[in-house]
């Protein structure tokens, strides 16, 4: 299989093009922004149906882990209702292990994502938008708000946006620390001051979202593609990278590469690519050994396994894997797979919400039992076990948590088998095999 | 690692607590009650102000005892046992005082395998703490933190839920901590996009102090 | 009504249920843990998963799809669903665990997870012979566990406030506890604190679960993390039966169960009657049990002697025939069942007395306009709708002062203890007392002492006070042999749990009292008024025809939940004094 990036090499960047101090309003002004949400509002370009319908040509795909096509959601919002309000919502959580993404176009270009949240509440007929921030990120949204400060003064945020007769508020809202407020409908409860529980779905956000409004949540990213599909055009988006999922990504590569950091390219890129020539290569010439495509949750890949494999939807569907957040983890031949999900487990424990079954005593129980292979004490059954376990949890639970939290077990087990057998009790795995031969 | 799985115990929080802030320290001034409302008529019920208003009360007065507990619930007009559920829920809502600095230093995911253990047992045996506890002068709280969404420069860690710290090396947390004995809190610190580097030839932005650019992750000593 | 498949039978359901609730409706079992009818469904224990499944539906024509044999085509959803949170629809087809081995193994898998982190004291703990989680692990749980890790310790014997104590560890956070305080008292003294594994239900510092309701999350908590601090470790409930009956302690007459364990009643649960109190019961209708086993009399006395029962009832008799009708002066009792007021009543009209009347217990401000009153007493309505007047301090004092009354008949109650008058206005007045306790105040001046079976002792109608009318069923056997009685006792004690009631053999424990359906017709027969029922039923039958103000009011007809009387009919309070 073919890169699907096209002349990647000479791909020039849209969300970060290269223009220094673009986070200014001038600057930001001057290189043609807020000139979509100009357009829409202020010409007959653009009416709010049409909006959705750019984005839904485009072919847009959220990029926040599920990649759900982003216009046909924006149509799940029921008929405008003048005494029912109704929401968007930015999600800026970004907890998933491996994904840092989202903060750097916060922290480059934070009116991209502004302007986008103003052309989907156009779309979509909204009043007030809130900005999800996981609080870690409290230096970008100091900066965040000193830059929407700038842009409400503008007109371009606000009471009668650019002198047309449609309004919107943003709001940043600022997290204190919890991987699960990035699950849409746990978010939801965040921002409701409630304590972070999932919904249980359906009802849907489009139905029942923020104090049971209805609400269309889509990550930052999704957001910062909105402006660029406007101004540039659903033909131009959908003809960039994959066809199925088209358009430019920030693929966040880290661990054992020369440069780690993010990367804006067309989707669709070979993984390979991505590692070798983008990213510098592998640290130290060492081999690679595994590659976590997109977040900690997505199934490992080993180094065999990568071949010709291009960084979207399909892709890596066929490769056995998901795109998720492409915050991709680089593992290199020194790796130990044990220790690697000991502490993947360890994250899924200590971040599940804790209010359903499986998923509360389940990712304890992993972490226990990885823990102990990790430390020469675990039997080969206990492989089995995990895997048995990850079926307990997977499709039973009020959120994708408790899934996340088991495909990486199952997958690392799966593709990784010896170097766990090799760690567990070497007597117990002679006594297995023999039981095994009888 | 956190050892609960090695001894999961979970405490029962002080019930009927002394108040530590006094009584006549314990209110929000005018001007913070203006800003709560301004807060407040951002949501369509006043608890979506919740997480911000305990986010002022912890700069205020440190962490979140009790009674600043109630103290938000009572600015609200929320049920306190609702607050407490929600404060209690949140890792970075500090339920016990902490040192003046505490540092969250990743040790997940991508930093595991770029040397947050290494970066964190440094500062332990530095401090001579473990990860969870305060140094005796009061200075310094270590804790082990979930991925900090800095993965691209790993290892890093985090200054009492503000200013990040990239790409570390124990030099840099030398530097950090004596830094911080002086009482100056690192600025804030933009690592530049390697794009950046070979296009704009360095960070784009002009307006910060200090910027790190790409690093090669160093090899991990704790674990291979 | 939109019909339904469950397990290849077809049920008509209510539109807008859960699937769960209609399954549990027509008497199909799916285990369950967080799901409460009376409290949002937060579908977070996981135990009620089917498969679910809808007919296919053509896209153009909106007509269902049919297969081969002309049956509709059923797609079925990719995952298990919790029935507590699903809707039901028209063609809904449903498995559970009775024709699906993925839903039995779902909650089998379920269970073992949720027994992972419990610590299993069942041995010791109070829940266990009428837990939830016992009972489904017993049906639908794993052979054994496959966790072999230290579980996680949570706090244990916590008084969360003076009558309820959790123990963290048992408890598996169905939230139903924390959702009561928030959605159904409102009081908001509980919340889950902690995230993940260490979540378990607390108040928040400096506050006490104290709310008047709190000892309700005890019946709801679906395994023995909360747990009554009062009854805590006194008895299992297999050695106790269990009565249903209703509460003594106010006017609301909510609906109870009472636990009795060798004719002591030893705890007081809610009973669920959506007419009167739903799934709740105030905590002073739960505690105020033990007035049933204290200070209660041993046999009849005369003049402060004891005495037999016939020589009692006719020193009684000999007393009420020696004055004219009208210098006895009757009081009925806001305390008795209607049935007793009603004898007392014929007893009076027979001797040419006033009608009786009954003394008010009103506690002013204690009521909250939801299930405690500012009425103390059960059955104030009752007399009214008898014809009773709540009795005036001031006439019954100028009364007795101006020598008009020889003699006081006071039935189940205590003018002396209520302040209505004292032991020296009594002087030279003949009392006869029908008394619950060794404590009642107006003893000291009985010429006559009757001891009276109480509520939880006898058989008997309670009006409340939304003129709900509701049947008492004894819970604790008496001394004394009535056939009538005995046989109700051995209806009402529901034996649940395989109680051994043949070994109940403490004799103490039994008093020796009479139900006034017994001790009034026998002193009225030695006056001359014959009032021979066939028990109270019969009484009962008789005022429900007789009397509009009780129209409807048979025991068949009042069954478990009463029956709603005519408002019409209820005269007004105060208008009348005596
Ligand atoms: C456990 C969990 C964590 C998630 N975390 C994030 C997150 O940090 N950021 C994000 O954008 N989406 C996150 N998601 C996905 C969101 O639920 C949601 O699908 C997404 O925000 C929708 O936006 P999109 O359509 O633009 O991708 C998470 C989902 C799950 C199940
Ligand atoms: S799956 Fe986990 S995180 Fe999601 S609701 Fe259940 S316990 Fe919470
Ligand atoms: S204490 Fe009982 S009712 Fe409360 S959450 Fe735990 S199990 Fe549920
Ligand atoms: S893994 Fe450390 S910041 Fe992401
Ligand atoms: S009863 Fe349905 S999930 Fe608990």
């Amino acid at each position: 299989m073919a890169s699907k990036a096209g002349d990647w090499r000479n791909y020039k960047r849209v969300l970060l093009p290269p223009v220094k101090d673009l986070h200014r309003l001038d600057v930001y002004e001057d290189h043609g922004g807020y000139d979509a949400l100009r357009q829409a509002l202020t010409t007959d370009k653009w009416d709010p149906a049409s909006v959705t319908d750019e984005v839904k040509k485009s072919g847009l795909r959220g990029r926040g882990g599920a990649g759900f096509p982003t216009g046909l959601k924006w149509t799940f919002m029921p008929p405008v209702n003048p005494d029912v309000p109704r929401f968007i919502c930015c999600n800026a959580d970004e907890s998933e292990p491996g994904t840092f993404k989202d903060r750097q176009v916060m922290e480059y270009n934070p009116h991209l994502v502004f302007e986008g949240m103003v052309l989907a509440g156009y779309a979509m007929t909204i009043k007030t938008a809130y900005l999800y921030v996981r609080g870690e990120y409290a230096d970008w949204i100091t900066h965040m708000e000193r830059e929407l400060e700038k842009a409400y003064a503008k007109g371009y945020v606000g009471e009668n946006i650019m002198g047309s007769d449609f309004s919107m508020d943003i709001v940043i809202h600022k997290g204190a620390g919890a991987y699960i407020c990035g699950e849409e409908s746990s978010l939801m409860n965040s921002l409701e001051g409630r304590r972070a529980y999932p919904r249980i779905k359906p009802p849907f956000p489009a139905q029942k979202g923020i104090w049971n409004y209805p609400t269309t949540i889509n990550n930052v990213e999704t957001f910062a593609h909105v402006p660029l599909i406007l101004s540039k055009g659903a033909d131009w988006f959908s003809s960039i990278g994959a066809p199925s999922s088209p358009g430019p990504v920030l693929y966040g590569i880290s661990g054992h590469v020369n440069r780690p950091g993010v990367y804006e390219y067309p989707s669709g890129m070979l993984i390979s690519d991505l590692i070798d020539e983008v990213a510098g290569g592998m640290r130290g010439g060492k081999k690679l050994k595994a590659v976590v495509p997109g977040g900690s949750s997505v199934p490992v890949l080993r180094a065999d396994m990568i071949d010709g494999v291009t960084m979207d939807p399909e892709g890596l569907r066929d490769a056995g894997s998901m795109l998720g957040t492409a915050g991709m983890l680089i593992l290199d031949q020194d790796t130990d797979m044990v220790s690697f999900l000991r502490r993947i487990t360890h994250f899924y424990h200590h971040e599940s919400c804790g209010q359903c079954t499986p998923c509360r005593e389940g990712t304890g129980w992993l972490e226990n039992i990885v823990t102990r292979i990790d430390e020469g004490e675990g039997n080969v059954k206990d492989l089995d076990l995990l895997i048995d376990l990850c079926s307990q949890m997977e499709g039973r639970t009020v959120c994708a948590l408790a899934d996340a939290a088991a495909w990486p077990v199952r997958h690392t087990i799966t593709r990784f088998r010896e170097e766990f057998e090799a760690k567990c009790r070497p007597s117990l795995v002679a006594t297995h095999v023999e039981s095994a031969a009888v | 690692m956190t050892d609960f799985i090695k001894d999961p115990v979970v405490s029962l929080p002080d019930r009927m607590p002394e108040p530590v802030i006094p009584g006549d320290e314990l209110f929000f001034t005018d001007e913070e009650k203006k800003q709560i409302e301004t807060w407040v008529s951002r949501y369509p019920t006043a608890d979506g102000a919740v997480m911000r208003v305990l986010w002022l009360a912890q700069e205020k007065f440190s962490f979140l005892p009790a009674e600043v507990v109630q103290l938000v619930a009572n600015a609200l007009d929320m049920p306190y046992a609702k607050v407490y559920g929600v404060a209690t829920f949140y890792t970075q809502y500090f339920k016990e005082k902490k040192g003046k600095y505490v540092f969250d230093v990743c040790t997940c995911f991508s930093c595991q395998w770029c040397g947050g253990y290494d970066m964190l047992h440094y500062l332990e045996e530095k401090l001579r703490v473990h990860a969870g506890e305060t140094t005796g002068d009061g200075l310094f709280t270590i804790q082990e933190a979930e991925c900090l969404g800095a993965c691209g420069s790993a290892p890093m860690l985090q200054i009492t839920n503000g200013p990040y710290v990239h790409n570390l090396t124990r030099e840099k947390i030398d530097a950090l901590i004596d830094a911080l004995r002086e009482g100056n809190m690192p600025a804030f610190e933009s690592v530049t996009l390697p794009q950046d580097e070979d296009e704009l030839s360095g960070n784009r932005r002009t307006d910060v102090d200090k910027t790190t650019s790409s690093v090669t992750p160093p090899v991990s000593e704790t674990v291979k | 009504m939109p019909k339904i498949t469950i397990d290849n039978r077809i049920v008509e359901v209510e539109d807008g249920d859960t699937l769960l609730q209609s399954c549990l409706d027509e008497d199909l079992e799916i285990p369950h843990f967080c799901y409460h009818p009376a409290m949002s469904a937060p579908a977070n224990c996981r135990q009620c998963l089917v498969e679910v499944g809808m007919p296919r539906v053509d896209r153009e024509t909106r007509e269902r799809v049919l297969d081969e044999d002309g049956n509709p085509v059923i797609d079925f959803m990719p995952k298990l669903q919790t029935s507590c949170s699903m809707k039901v629809a028209d063609g809904m087809v449903v498995r559970s665990h009775r024709t699906s081995e993925l839903v039995k193994r779902a909650q089998k898998d379920n269970l073992e997870f949720l027994l992972i982190n419990h610590p299993l004291d069942c041995p010791i703990c109070d829940q266990a012979g009428h837990c939830p989680l016992q009972n489904q692990t017993y049906k639908y749980g794993p052979e054994g566990s496959r966790f072999e890790f230290r579980k996680v310790m949570k706090p244990k014997n916590i008084e969360l406030g003076p009558r309820v104590v959790l123990d963290g560890e048992r408890c598996i956070n169905c939230t139903r506890c924390t959702r009561f305080t928030q959605e159904i008292s409102g009081s908001h003294q509980l919340t889950i604190i902690e995230r993940g594994v260490r979540n378990y239900p607390m108040t928040p510092p400096g506050v006490v679960f104290d709310e008047p309701y709190s000892m309700n999350v005890i019946d709801i908590c679906p395994v023995g993390a909360l747990t009554s601090k009062d009854h805590r470790f006194k008895a299992r409930i297999w050695e106790m039966s269990q009565t249903p009956s209703i509460s003594t302690t106010n006017a609301k007459g909510s609906n109870c169960v009472y636990h009795v364990k060798d004719n002591l009643v030893m705890n007081v649960t809610a009973r669920t009657n959506m007419d009167v109190n739903e799934f709740w019961l105030a905590d002073e209708d739960r505690l105020d049990y033990r007035k049933f086993n204290e200070n209660r009399p041993e046999g009849p006395a005369i003049g402060g002697q004891a005495a037999d029962w016939d020589a009692a009832y006719a020193e009684a008799a000999r007393l009420l025939q020696s004055t004219s009708g009208q210098r006895v002066f009757f009081l009925g009792s806001a305390l008795s069942t209607t049935e007793d007021n009603y004898l007392l009543a014929r007893l009076a009209e027979h001797l040419g007395a006033d009608a009786p009347a009954y003394i008010p217990h009103i506690e002013a401000g204690h009521g909250d306009n939801w299930l405690r009153t500012d009425d103390r007493a059960p059955n104030t309505q009752g007399c009214e709708r008898l014809g009773f007047s709540a009795l005036d301090a001031e006439v019954l004092k100028s009364r007795l002062a101006g020598g008009d009354i020889d003699v006081l008949y006071v039935m189940e109650d205590d003018p002396v203890g209520e302040g209505l008058c004292e032991l020296a206005d009594l002087e030279g007045v003949k009392v006869i007392v029908h008394h619950h306790h060794t404590t009642n105040e107006t003893l000291p001046a009985a010429a006559v002492a009757i001891p009276a079976a109480m509520a939880v002792e006898t058989v008997g109608t309670f009006v409340n006070c939304d003129g709900h009318a509701q049947r008492l069923r004894p819970a604790k056997a008496i001394k004394g042999v009535n056939r009538t009685l005995a046989m109700e006792v051995g209806k009402s004690r529901a034996d649940l749990h395989g109680t051994p009631f043949d070994r109940w053999y403490t004799e103490s424990n039994m008093v020796d009292c009479e139900p006034g359906w017994v001790s009034i017709p026998a002193i009225a027969e030695r006056v001359g008024l014959s009032l021979s029922y066939k028990g109270p039923r019969a009484i009962m039958a008789e005022l429900s025809e007789d009397n509009p103000a009780f129209t409807g009011a048979t025991y068949d007809a009042m069954g478990e939940s009463g029956v709603r009387l005519d408002v019409t009919h209820q005269p007004d309070t105060h208008t009348q004094t005596a």
